[in-house]
């Protein structure tokens, strides 16, 4: 069953969303994520007064006041990283789900976050690097490493990579890297002690080099992303059926594959693994614009870096003079409305 | 994964090296006891009060790092070592000659303790934790089997608590006992260079009475401001006259630090920073300067006013007159003014 709205935008199942309801509502999200950056700005583990930050934004001088460093050198550069890792993961996440049809897809599954970890473990060990500065790359490199080895071995085979397929080669090559892992930093404390603190998540000190470093993957990976609302439309629509319709279904999930790869290599890079937000605020732009993916790739870009911020806000402000890391907050406002949206949402409908 | 061990980890040092409580036996400084018969009866009031008691002085002896280094220092050499990290980085053991001493153990938690019992031990060496209520090697989150160790043979230990000094003292107490010539003149010598240290520190501080210290360890997250209640080296320091800074809000859950996010990391504003020895460097100020952009807002880090603090490992006499004599440079050469 299939419906076009006034606007040429098909929907193809039942509950015809109207593109007059969802492009507005894309412009309020954009409001809404002003101010949540807005707050994150003004309010921290330090408490800043407004005027002194208004000073700060305006007058530009870091090297005056504290409140004018503070304001200037971290709460700017981190609320930026914020916005685009949430952007990234966000609709990462919504690819995954739409490409793979697994409603449980994420960074996590097809093995990002444990190569980015074996890399970063790596280069702690066998190479001596120190400082989230230096092993954000490789970080990234192992990331797109163990997706690219997920694809292929997923691609084996005459019917290529396959949902199925691709979720049984991300929990094998996830199982292994992270066994890996393990094994050097049970033997090295050192390594232990710096991927403890990496693999929790993280916006807290991260500045404007790591910012400008994976930014322009970022930007270019979010822009990219937003041309694939067709094809998974296509694709959801189950694979003979994508062909019928004249997609080359291979070259679909490649591309995606590929973008995915940038843009949560990037941000888990930048960030450590954050969780949840690549998991849950898909499921959220489903409920919200329903199966079209060219409504849940933009609302997810953008729900979830308000989620990300609030959540980094909340660990800033909750424990102050010091700061929780927006991962655990995230893992713990992340279970319960993860179970709430598959207790009354639509996970069927991946 | 023991979740509380690494860096804050420092913490996690601390937690296993770190509080003493004076309860230490005071037998008058041991100088003048006599020198242990070597066959027995012996015992020895353990750091946790009870008093451990054989028919004879052990002679084989299973030690924890540090303690393996202070029963050294007064020449009783154990036949087995356990350690948290490698024997050639911990700062205990890295400069002693380990030849003929089994390494049992470098990892926290994990003792090789098959190995142990073959070593037919009579006596394990391990300090006493009392916020933990446990001897080293035995605490909460080590490996169970670990913990089998304490029936090979009785376990002792000092206390660990308010001062090095008195954990000193108390190493030699239990060396005394073992049979130590604790009146050798080796050992004299490193006394001597104790005390001769602690009074060239006492001038140091008395000469800059305004001078304040703080105790720190920056990490990627956060900063670390060390909380002397917990940390015996520094309520030494503080006794001999340096003002260490107590925080005004340790963290609860883990008292040996106060937790400054990055964004205040200009709390506290001393003149000199004893900055954490397990991550200092020469180039460490200058990096965490143009890491983090308020480090530099503290403005002893800016002017370069940092030392390294020897932070939850001391136990000897003299290591101790070894990290004293740089903190006494660095407090003489320290200006007052810088802080506020």
């Amino acid at each position: 069953m299939s419906a076009t709205n006034q606007n040429g935008t098909r929907t193809s199942t039942g509950g015809v969303r109207r593109a007059s309801a969802l492009g507005p509502g894309l412009a309020v999200l954009c409001a809404v994520l002003a101010l949540v950056g807005f707050l994150s700005v003004t309010m921290g583990s330090r408490s800043i007064g407004l005027s002194e930050v208004l000073h700060a934004l305006f007058s530009f001088d870091s090297d005056g006041p504290i409140s004018s460093t503070v304001t200037l050198e971290m709460r700017v550069p981190r609320t930026l990283l914020g916005i685009l890792v949430g952007a990234a993961l966000g609709v990462a996440g919504a690819i995954l789900q739409g490409v793979t049809r697994n409603p449980l897809a994420d960074a996590g599954i097809l093995g990002i976050n444990s190569g980015a970890a074996a890399f970063v473990v790596f280069a702690i060990t066998v190479l001596g690097v120190r400082g989230v500065g230096v092993y954000v790359w490789f970080a990234f490199a192992g990331a797109i490493a163990a997706l690219a080895l997920v694809y292929a071995i997923a691609s084996l085979g005459r019917e290529g990579a396959t949902p199925v397929k691709l979720a049984l080669a991300g929990a094998a090559v996830t199982a292994g890297l992270a066994s890996v892992t393990s094994g050097i930093v049970m033997t090295n404390v050192d390594a232990l002690d710096e991927l403890r603190f990496w693999q929790v998540g993280s916006l807290a000190g991260r500045y404007t080099p790591i910012l400008t470093g994976v930014a322009p993957f970022l930007l270019i990976g979010l822009a990219a992303s937003l041309g694939f609302g067709r094809a998974i439309n296509g694709l959801a629509l189950g694979e003979d059926v994508a062909r019928g319709l004249g997609q080359n279904v291979t070259r679909t999930r490649a591309a995606a594959f590929a973008v995915v790869a940038i843009l949560a290599g990037a941000a888990t890079a930048a960030c450590g693994p954050i969780v949840f937000v690549g998991l849950v605020v898909p499921h959220l732009a489903r409920f919200i614009c329903g199966p079209d993916y060219r409504w849940i790739l933009p609302y997810s870009m953008l729900l979830a870096p308000i989620v990300l911020l609030l959540a980094d806000v909340l660990g800033r402000v909750a424990a102050a003079p010091d700061e929780v890391q927006v991962g655990v907050i995230l893992g713990l406002i992340g279970a319960p409305a993860f179970i709430a949206i598959v207790r009354y949402g639509r996970l069927s409908e991946v | 994964m023991h979740s509380w061990r690494p860096v804050l980890a420092v913490a996690a040092l601390s937690a296993v090296l770190g509080g003493l409580t004076g309860c230490g036996n005071d037998t008058g400084n041991g100088d003048t006891a006599a020198a242990a018969t070597a066959s027995g009866p012996w015992s020895f009031n353990d750091g946790s009060g009870k008093v451990v008691k054989a028919d004879k002085t052990p002679t084989r002896i299973i030690a924890h790092a540090g303690e393996a280094a202070a029963l050294m220092s007064f020449g009783i050499k154990p036949v087995g070592v356990y350690a948290d990290e490698s024997v050639k980085t911990d700062p205990n053991l890295k400069s002693l000659d380990l030849t003929g001493i089994e390494i049992l153990g470098e990892e926290w938690g994990k003792i090789d303790v098959e190995k142990a019992a073959a070593l037919r031990p009579d006596l394990i060496v391990g300090d006493w934790w009392p916020a933990e209520k446990a001897h080293s090697g035995m605490e909460e989150g080590v490996d169970e089997k670990s913990k089998k160790l304490a029936e090979l043979a009785p376990i002792v230990g000092v206390t660990q608590g308010k001062s090095i000094v008195a954990l000193a003292e108390g190493y030699e107490d239990l060396a005394e006992s073992l049979g130590a010539d604790v009146a050798s003149p080796q050992i004299a010598a490193n006394k001597k260079r104790f005390e001769d240290a602690v009074t060239a520190f006492k001038a140091a501080t008395s000469a800059k009475p305004d001078l304040t210290v703080a105790a720190m360890s920056p990490s990627t997250e956060k900063v670390y401001v060390a909380n002397p209640e917990y940390a015996p080296e520094l309520l030494d320091l503080q006794t001999w006259g340096l003002k260490v800074i107590n925080p005004a809000s340790p963290d609860p859950a883990f008292p040996y630090w106060e937790n400054l996010s990055w964004e205040n990391a200009d709390k506290y504003q001393p003149d000199l920073i004893l900055w954490d020895g397990r991550s200092f460097t020469p180039t460490a100020n200058a990096e965490w300067s143009t890491k983090q952009p308020t480090w530099s807002k503290i403005k002893a880090a800016k002017v370069g006013a940092t030392v390294s603090w020897p932070a939850f490992w001391l136990h000897t006499y003299g290591d101790f007159a070894t990290e004293l004599d740089k903190l006494t440079q660095a407090v003489k050469a320290a200006d007052p003014n810088v802080g506020n």
